[in-house]
């Protein structure tokens, strides 16, 4: 598969081509690297490993809380889960790698805010399974587009699910039975994923379905802003120039522009 | 209990596989691939099958008969794909993907080996 044509993440390549360590920050999550590779993600919108393991009763918590104790301190909290016969070794790459996905979903959503890194900075969760930046982003755009096939309306993302009545013989599947019976009418999908222990996107992507289908509500689409509003007059009218002086400002123009 | 990375492996290794991978159904995304090639492109065959998948288990929910798929075959001119579901005890579905070449495959044999694999990794 050829690489993603317009990066999520610019910064991200950039970090993958020079094989650095470190943290990478954005306003919706954390990506930690190792030699260029994603080795773990953690976003707010997205339930963490924990959430993952201990909701569904795979883990119980003080399991996790132990291995957090024990093994947190040098980073290999993955690691002691396996060696001390909590989980096994494929469950625990197939959670741990559903969760950096998850979180990095979430992370690298276009936003307006600023992305740093910081080179050095470990998680201590430990390595499990590195993935290239290149897959990440991969992902995350399939992950986009795959949203909008569904039901291309984002305001249900982020808006309580409210769920309708099922037609004559509309029938859906226990996942997504779950779903409805959990959202309350103000249980937003993130909130619904975290009391489920199941990843934010999964819980997106039934939502989606789900308005698609008729049995949740799609909220309107925030109207788009009026016009620009013109600015309330000032108090104290600036002076009105009546004739500004266009030759003037030509020739200051033109002689800034030789200086350049 | 194996991980992921040996699973595939072992997968491929089945006489006549083309390529394999390991898919979570429930948003499409292939956890790990192996072979495949240019002939066949395996993130792309996990989000398409992913559909197949979610279809039949809705399926069998309306059916009612309380049984669960074990496997799924699709038969090509000169290939199998063979679909294995995981037993996972958390809420999101996985699935073992396998393309056959039809001339060099033994389906039963492949079906057997796939079924094995599947279960170590499983939990």
């Amino acid at each position: 598969m050829t690489a993603v044509a317009t990066p999520v993440s610019p910064m991200l390549v950039r970090l993958a081509a020079e094989k650095a360590t470190g943290a990478l920050l954005r306003d919706h999550g954390t990506l930690y690297l190792v030699d260029g590779r994603v080795v773990h993600a953690e976003s707010p919108a997205a339930p963490g490993v924990d959430v993952l393991l201990t909701t569904g009763g795979r883990l119980p918590r003080e399991g996790w809380d132990e291995a957090v104790d024990r093994a947190g301190a040098h980073r290999a909290v993955g690691r002691f889960l396996v060696d001390s016969g909590r989980l096994h070794d494929g469950e625990l790459e197939i959670c741990h790698l559903g969760a950096v996905f998850d979180a990095a979903f979430f992370a690298l959503s276009p936003t307006s805010g600023p992305t740093r890194f910081r080179y050095g900075v470990g998680h201590w969760f430990g390595t499990v399974r590195p993935v290239s930046a290149e897959a990440v982003e991969r992902e995350t755009v399939r992950r986009r587009e795959l949203l909008d096939a569904v039901w291309p309306y984002a305001s249900v993302d982020s808006a309580p699910v409210v769920p309708r009545p099922a037609a004559p013989g509309q029938t859906v599947g226990a996942r997504q039975r779950a779903l409805l019976a959990a959202a309350d009418g103000e249980r937003t999908p993130a909130e619904l994923a975290r009391l489920l222990g199941r990843p934010a996107f999964h819980t997106l992507l039934d939502v989606r379905r789900l308005a698609a289908a008729g049995l949740v509500e799609t909220p309107q689409e925030p109207e788009p802003e009026p016009g620009p509003v013109p600015p309330p007059q000032p108090l104290l009218a600036a002076p009105q120039v009546a004739d500004p002086d266009i030759a003037l400002l030509r020739r200051l123009r033109d002689a800034l522009e030789a200086h350049l | 209990m194996a991980n992921t990375e040996t699973s595939l492996k072992e997968a491929a290794s089945i006489e006549g596989a083309i390529g394999a991978a390991l898919v979570d159904y429930t948003s499409g995304m292939a956890l790990g691939t192996i072979g495949g090639g240019k002939e066949l492109d395996l993130n792309v065959a996990a989000a398409g099958n992913t559909d197949v998948v979610r279809a039949k288990v809705r399926a069998m929910e309306m059916l009612g008969l309380g049984e669960e798929i074990e496997d799924i075959l699709i038969t090509l001119g000169r290939q199998y794909h063979l679909i294995r579901l995981l037993r996972t005890q958390g809420s999101n579905g996985l699935f073992m993907y396998l393309a056959l070449d039809k001339e060099r495959a033994n389906l039963a044999m492949a079906r057997h080996q796939l079924k094995k694999i599947a279960s170590e990794l499983q939990i």
